[in-house]
């Protein structure tokens, strides 16, 4: 039995601390946020912040993470009545097909904002390029981001 | 904190009632009456002809609350959305209170697959002239009530209102008169200029959702008491069980149960993780006879040129031409490539007293339900299937596959809810790969620049293998079965549709033409429909041969295309991307090498030559040190008729071709003696950032015109532009797709 911070609040779970956190997050807490992509750490789908970094949670076991550990997840960033500046923006911008992705793209985008306030478009795409999107909605995600750093359209 | 669980019924009422709340109340079942056109009216739309009662696309309830059945599936392609301006403009009624429900075996109607960019184009074609029957059906009741003329009732988000003042609901309206009844096809819909939200770019309704997280996909749904499943693979497509220690997997934590039937190998397990590391430890420890190697060692192109396959003329044109002043051939090769979901397929499943009910992101509810009757040994009406989003799929991937696969593992637990979600390297080994291709051609040009032949062959593996073929049963763990269900012999679909040949009949207006394919039904690495079908690699062979014969007889591409076209939509589409790209036009030559060359390329098709007409100019570089092709900017512009939603188009537009690019410069498929291997996106990397070009796209929009399918409109152009703008920058032709770096310092070094 170990304790999680997630999205403020305190919750106990019961499993094998080598667990990827993502199936915590998912199936013990129902999450929907972070999603389980290629299970490799190569997509970004599955991206949550732990203490402010973007973390892919499915290379995160449960024993990795530092005891008191903040975990956000998309849940947590914003809500429809007080959404996020890159939620917003990718309502705006539209910036998604099928959305599976949309998750990391947020969140990895939010920890990029938070670094970086007003990323070029070439720092946003380096930073950006190990989160995967098949639909091929790169430009669009871009077109977010900018939007959200108060820059582009 | 607060963990919510969704509200889904997957108990034996769910054969009753729907799983939306909008839906209680509703009985299912529907009956479906004969088809018949009427004699000298209007054609029926296919999709009416299939569900011809209008309550099996619209129902209104006392209350007034409007209910639309669709038969189409949310594949991220905005179709839901696309189909609720429809509706609610046909109707007149506030799209946000439509409740829309869409692609469940028990209340909508059947539509086969949404797929070949057809949904707008059918889809939203029958139900809008469901929607504008029924619209004119309530008008009807409210005139006849006040004595007035039809045209006199005007109708504000579903209450009609007559010219002294009346006022009269849907609701009302609906009780005094039956919706249980043909739809009547010669019912008017809305002008252009009367729609509202049809044209317009009305903002995607499940985005929000997506963006705050909330329940949206399949592998978001957990019913109290589900359990996990995970299907132990074999270590190749041919390899059947010999052994296998059960007793030692089940002693495993959290394994609920194990289940074999023949050589499919499975464990459920109390969580996923479990019954993951379980299905691992199965199949690696289980012993296998591995079957004989793929193409029975040979190269695949060499394969495909050798093996048995079915010849057949499938387009021919004769006509007296002048003599050609260049002639040509060419051959060019496509690798295996794959869908490559960024989710892996999912699908849930629960028995219930010899009933099954599967939530399943299939593109084909019915089809699917057919199918999995048929390895279940069961009866179809046995079965509910009901859509739910799972990633994009860009064609048949395992969405089908994974949802017998939850079937077969639900079984061994009666009552409970069994979630299958496949490992990303599994979906990639065990998906339906797009077939590899051979397309050889031949050609000539007349001295004043027009074509005088024209002749597209191709070798190919299916490309639509998809469930709801024929007699056998295109799920694959049936075929491992005990009792095996043997796969459906795979038919290549006919022209204009196509599917090798899709797209091989040239826009070029050739006095010879002739269109031949060489198809090899039997796939030893399994097959089926990619995005595009052969769509796609016939238009880039089609398009890198124009260009071959341009350069041959000196043309400028443009202006050499320009000269052979007939269809003026064509040519047009074509300018617009010419003059957006702001096009300097030249003839293609050798050029002597430099460190980097940078070169333009065209690409055009009318998409299965009856959909969107789709053009793109590429700007690439080409580093001739490394061979690596960076596509720099693409441009294109595309004509789809009435755009139900402009930036729905675009989206699509601007996916395909960032799509089309990786195709086109990196993915290959790679396999063993007895498998694919290539199956992560370390070994078969996608489209990124960095890599994804600078996109413009620009919709031509004609109102007056009917819709067309726009979804694949953009591979093919794209490809053979990025192909094109190769040649254009060195004057070298790379051949195979995709073009590596080791294929473009070859073709340097000939």
């Amino acid at each position: 039995m170990g304790m999680l911070s997630v999205n403020g609040r305190s919750v106990s779970v019961d499993v094998d601390p080598d667990t990827a956190l993502i199936y915590v997050l998912r199936n013990d807490l129902a999450l929907n946020g972070p999603k389980l992509g290629c299970g490799n750490g190569l997509c970004g789908a599955c991206t949550v912040h732990v203490d402010g970094r973007a973390v892919r949670s499915c290379q995160t076991p449960l024993k990795a993470l530092a005891a008191g550990a903040k975990i956000v997840t998309l849940e947590g960033l914003g809500s429809k009545d007080k959404p996020h500046p890159l939620q917003a923006a990718f309502i705006a911008e539209q910036a998604l097909q099928c959305g599976y992705c949309t998750n990391g793209m947020i969140m990895e985008g939010a920890a990029l904002l938070a670094d970086k306030p007003n990323p070029t478009e070439a720092q946003i795409r380096q930073h950006m390029n190990t989160n995967l999107c098949r639909c091929g909605c790169q430009q669009r995600v871009v077109r977010a981001i900018q939007r959200a750093a108060g820059k582009g359209v | 904190m607060t963990t919510t669980r969704p509200d889904i019924d997957v108990s034996r009422r769910a054969f009753a009632i729907g799983a939306a709340s909008a839906l209680a109340g509703l009985t299912i079942g529907f009956r479906w009456a004969s088809a018949q056109a009427p004699q000298g009216g209007p054609p029926v739309p296919p999709m009416i002809r299939n569900n011809p009662q209008l309550d099996a696309w619209v129902r209104i309830a006392p209350d007034g609350s409007v209910t639309v059945m669709t038969g189409r599936v949310e594949l991220g392609q905005g179709i839901l959305t696309a189909m609720r301006q429809v509706a609610a403009d046909e109707l007149d009624v506030a799209p946000a209170r439509i409740a829309l429900i869409s692609g469940d075996t028990a209340l909508t109607p059947n539509e086969g697959v949404t797929a070949g960019s057809l949904a707008v184009k059918l889809g939203s074609t029958a139900l809008g002239l469901a929607c504008a029957d029924a619209r004119a059906t309530l008008v009807g009741v409210a005139a006849k009530a006040w004595s007035v003329e039809p045209q006199a009732v005007k109708v504000e988000d579903g209450i009609m209102l007559g010219p002294a003042g009346q006022r009269m609901s849907y609701g009302e309206a609906a009780a005094k008169v039956s919706l249980s009844r043909p739809v009547d096809v010669t019912a008017k819909r809305k002008s252009p200029a009367e729609q509202r939200l049809i044209g317009t770019s009305y903002p995607r309704t499940d985005i929000p959702a997506k963006v705050f997280g909330e329940q949206v996909f399949i592998h978001d749904l957990r019913p109290a008491d589900m359990l996990f499943g995970a299907v132990a693979r074999p270590p190749a497509y041919a390899a059947r069980l010999v052994s296998a220690d059960l007793a030692a997997i089940k002693a495993m934590p959290g394994v609920v149960e194990v289940v074999r039937d023949g050589s499919f190998l499975g464990v459920v397990a109390r969580r996923e993780e479990q019954a993951q590391a379980a299905a691992d430890k199965l199949a690696r420890s289980a012993t296998w006879d591995n079957g004989a190697p793929l193409f029975g060692g040979k190269g695949i192109f060499d394969y495909l040129l050798t093996a048995d396959s079915e010849t057949k003329l499938l387009h021919a044109v004769k006509a007296d031409a002048p003599a050609a002043a260049v002639s040509h051939t060419a051959e060019y090769r496509r690798h295996f490539q794959a869908h490559a979901s960024i989710g892996a397929s999912c699908a849930l499943a629960q028995w219930q007293d010899g009933k099954l009910a599967v939530w399943s992101h299939t593109q084909g509810p019915f089809p699917l339900r057919g199918d999995l009757a048929k390895a279940l040994k069961t009866a179809p009406d046995a079965i509910r299937v009901i859509h739910a989003q799972g990633a994009g799929c860009y064609g048949h991937n395992g969405a089908d596959d994974v949802a017998l696969d939850a079937a077969l593992l639900a079984r061994a637990v009666p009552g409970k809810p069994v979630r299958v979600h496949w490992a990303h390297q599994e979906e990639m080994a065990w998906e339906p790969w797009g077939s590899a291709m051979v397309t050889r051609l031949a050609g000539g040009v007349a001295a004043d620049g027009t074509l005088t032949q024209w002749a597209h062959d191709m070798w190919s593996f299916p490309h639509s293998t998809r469930p709801g073929s024929g007699q056998g049963c295109n799920l694959r763990s049936a075929w491992y079965l005990a009792d095996p269900v043997p796969a459906a012999k795979a038919v290549d679909g006919p022209l204009p549709n196509g599917a090798a040949a899709r797209n091989a009949v040239p826009i070029y207006a050739a006095a010879n033409q002739t269109v031949t394919s060489h198809y090899l039904a039997d796939m030893p690495i399994r097959t089926s429909a990619l995005r595009t079908l052969g769509g796609y690699f016939n238009v880039v062979s089609a398009e890198m041969f124009l260009d071959e014969l341009a350069a041959m007889s000196g043309r400028d591409p443009v202006a050499f295309r320009l000269a052979n076209l007939k269809d003026p939509r064509l040519a047009a589409v074509l300018r617009k991307a010419v003059e957006m790209s702001g096009w300097t036009p030249g003839v293609v030559a050798r050029r002597p090498l430099a460190p980097d060359m940078v070169g333009t390329g065209v690409g055009l098709s009318r998409y299965k030559n009856q959909d969107a007409y789709v053009a793109v100019v590429a700007e690439v570089s080409v580093d001739t040190n490394s061979g690596n092709i960076r596509p720099l900017r693409l441009w294109s512009a595309t004509d789809a008729g009435r755009a139900v939603n402009p930036d729905g188009v675009l989206n699509q537009i601007d996916g395909g071709m960032a799509q089309a690019a990786s195709w086109t410069l990196q993915e290959a498929g790679r396999w063993d003696r007895g498998i694919m291997t290539a199956v992560d996106y370390g070994a078969y990397p996608i489209q990124d950032f960095v890599t994804t070009p600078a996109l413009a796209s620009t919709v031509i929009d004609r109102p007056d015109q009917p819709s067309l399918g726009a979804g694949e409109g953009s591979q093919g152009p794209a490809g053979a532009a990025i192909a094109n703008a190769v040649f254009a920058a060195t004057g070298r032709r790379i051949a195979e797709v995709p073009l590596t770096p080791e294929r473009v310092l070859a073709a340097l070094r000939a």
